[in-house]
């Protein structure tokens, strides 16, 4: 998932996903909900585009607050 | 390797070096580096000569003109810094036209910065006083702190006044690149001053160690408590808040903002704030301490060190108080200390408190994910943050301090011979990287970003006057006090 940050919001782009929160643990729980379908993914991938930094900024992190969701999946 | 400007630091600083120890094998591979030399503004019109302001650095170099040494200086620094900047993905065209600028400028302020009348200090140095032999009427007598100061001023007008060519110039003006790599450089002159004088260098290391791990004890409880009781900010904005201000600036501050997953304008607004004070610090911190300590230099250097919060702006706030305190010494007493010592401190308590942003940045993602927004099991921290965050400019800085030591230590004949060889880097290299780090800190700070930033800016403002300023000093004070550097030879 792409993770990006547009008008005071989160927003998370993925395969067939376009998911948006005011809050980032909001969003983390709407990514959960929507990949918590049997046989879906266990664990999904978060990466912040770096575009939402200015570019001066970016060499102090290059990945800013990437991060893994660990998923519940049922059963298949 | 090759993307980051911490790396490139290290490549071309190491690379440098290596190039100086030829010297070893008798060439002089480094020695083209011009030098600013000291001159008198009357002597000089009336029968001007372009080898009383420039020369170059190594013997083996003396027979060529200064301008060809000065050229060779701008293609060696030109080619090896484009070439970086071409790994960075910054756009080579107009680096090589803000380098260009700044170099020119750089060179302008230095040579005009070494006019006797604003360096030499009235004192007898070795039974010569070359203040009353050069028969001046009047002098500033800073030292080789003029050509800082000019250097910074120069920047100054061009980020305030003239805006459209600091645009121009933004892709070059690189001042956290220049320094880092000629911290690395500062490696060499530690390692050099280090086997004149182990037990200082070592006493330094220890007690800056030590100084830097108590004043962060208080440091980012004390800031993090003022931005949530007295300024009532989110718990977010309150962190990252804390972070740049008690940590280490810029890179704190981004790197807790991602720790903590905070939106990224916060991170982005408190690195405004932090460039912009750091030049307030820079421009106040070493005539204050001057003024106010000028019996305690290590002090002074020490806590400098953990007040100023980016590599550049300590760095260069640290060379100023070096020059500053030593001539003020030179003056008032007629001893003249070794440079250096002062701004080795002031650089050592910054290496320290760098290396602590990766365990600090892993600590906080810990502590919001378990404690905080109470994801355990959800979210992943990894410990490998620490590595990632470590700042890779401290690698060259040691590798090229052990080794020279290691060198000089192993083959004692050889002492002179590694001093002689490196002298290039430790002196005119080093200084042009400081100055070039001065010039394009003025260019890229525009006092007019604080205009809306508000409680921010207040805060920012009050937690450094109130916490961070007196507690740096009184931690340097109970560690370094009476530390003095060693009079020169």
């Amino acid at each position: 998932m792409e993770l990006r940050f547009e008008s005071g919001r989160w927003r998370a782009l993925g395969p067939g996903v376009d998911l948006e929160h005011s809050e980032l643990r909001g969003l983390d729980a709407l990514i959960t909900a929507a990949f918590a379908v049997p046989g879906g993914p266990s664990r999904v991938h978060v990466r912040f585009d770096l575009d939402g930094l200015p570019r001066w900024l970016r060499q102090y992190h290059a990945h800013y607050c990437n991060y893994v969701l660990r998923v519940h999946t049922p059963p298949g | 390797m090759l993307s980051t400007e911490d790396w490139w630091a290290v490549w071309l600083g190491l690379g440098l070096y290596g190039a100086s120890l030829l010297t070893l094998a008798d060439y002089d591979a480094v020695g083209w580096m011009a030098r600013p030399r000291a001159w008198e503004w009357t002597d000089a019109l009336n029968e001007f000569a372009w080898s009383k302001l420039l020369s170059a650095s190594g013997t083996a170099y003396a027979a060529w003109h200064p301008l060809a040494a000065w050229l060779m200086t701008y293609a060696v620094f030109g080619v090896l810094l484009c070439s970086g900047a071409r790994c960075l993905k910054l756009d080579i065209k107009r680096f090589a036209f803000g380098f260009t600028v700044l170099f020119v400028l750089t060179w302008i302020c230095w040579i005009a910065g070494n006019e006797l009348h604003l360096t030499m200090v009235d004192a007898a140095v070795d039974g010569r006083n070359r203040y009353r032999e050069a028969m001046l009427s009047w002098g500033l007598q800073l030292g080789e702190g003029a050509p800082y100061l000019l250097a910074l001023l120069a920047g100054l007008a061009i980020g305030n006044f003239a805006k459209g060519l600091a645009g121009r110039l933004k892709e070059a003006a690189k001042p956290e690149w220049f320094i880092k790599t000629a911290i690395v450089f500062l490696g060499v002159n530690l390692g050099a001053m280090t086997i004149e004088a182990t037990g200082f260098a070592i006493e330094l290391i220890l007690t800056g160690a030590a100084a830097t791990f108590v004043a962060y004890l208080f440091f980012w409880p004390l800031v993090y408590a003022m931005a949530r009781r007295l300024f009532k900010l989110r718990r977010d904005v309150s962190a990252v808040l804390a972070s740049g201000i008690s940590v280490c600036g810029v890179s704190a501050a981004i790197v807790t903002g991602g720790a903590i997953r905070a939106r990224p304008v916060i991170p982005v607004t408190v690195s405004m704030l932090v460039v912009i004070f750091a030049m307030l610090e820079l421009i106040v911190l070493p005539g204050v301490y001057v003024f106010l300590f000028p019996d305690q230099p290590v002090v002074n250097g020490a806590a400098l060190g953990m007040t100023v919060k980016t590599d550049g702006a300590d760095a260069a706030a640290g060379a100023l108080l070096d020059e500053l305190m030593v001539s003020r010494h030179l003056q008032t007493t007629g001893e003249q200390w070794q440079t250096g010592w002062i701004l080795s401190a002031a650089v050592l308590t910054k290496i320290w408190i760098d290396v602590f942003i990766g365990v600090w940045a892993f600590l906080l993602a810990l502590v919001w994910v378990y404690k905080v927004e109470k994801q355990a099991g959800r979210v992943s921290v990894a410990a490998s943050e620490i590595w990632f965050r470590f700042p890779k400019f401290v690698i060259g800085y040691f590798v090229a301090w052990l080794s020279y030591l290691a060198i000089a230590s192993s083959w004692p004949e050889s002492a002179a011979t590694l001093a002689s060889g490196t002298g290039a880097l430790q002196s005119p290299m080093r200084h042009m990287l400081f100055m070039l780090t001065f010039v394009a800190m003025g260019v890229v700070t525009d006092f007019s970003k604080l205009k809306g930033l508000g409680r921010l800016a207040l805060l920012y403002a009050l937690a450094l006057v109130v916490v961070i300023a007196p507690i740096a000093y009184a931690v340097a004070y109970v560690f370094h006090r009476g530390l003095v550097p060693p009079l020169a030879d």
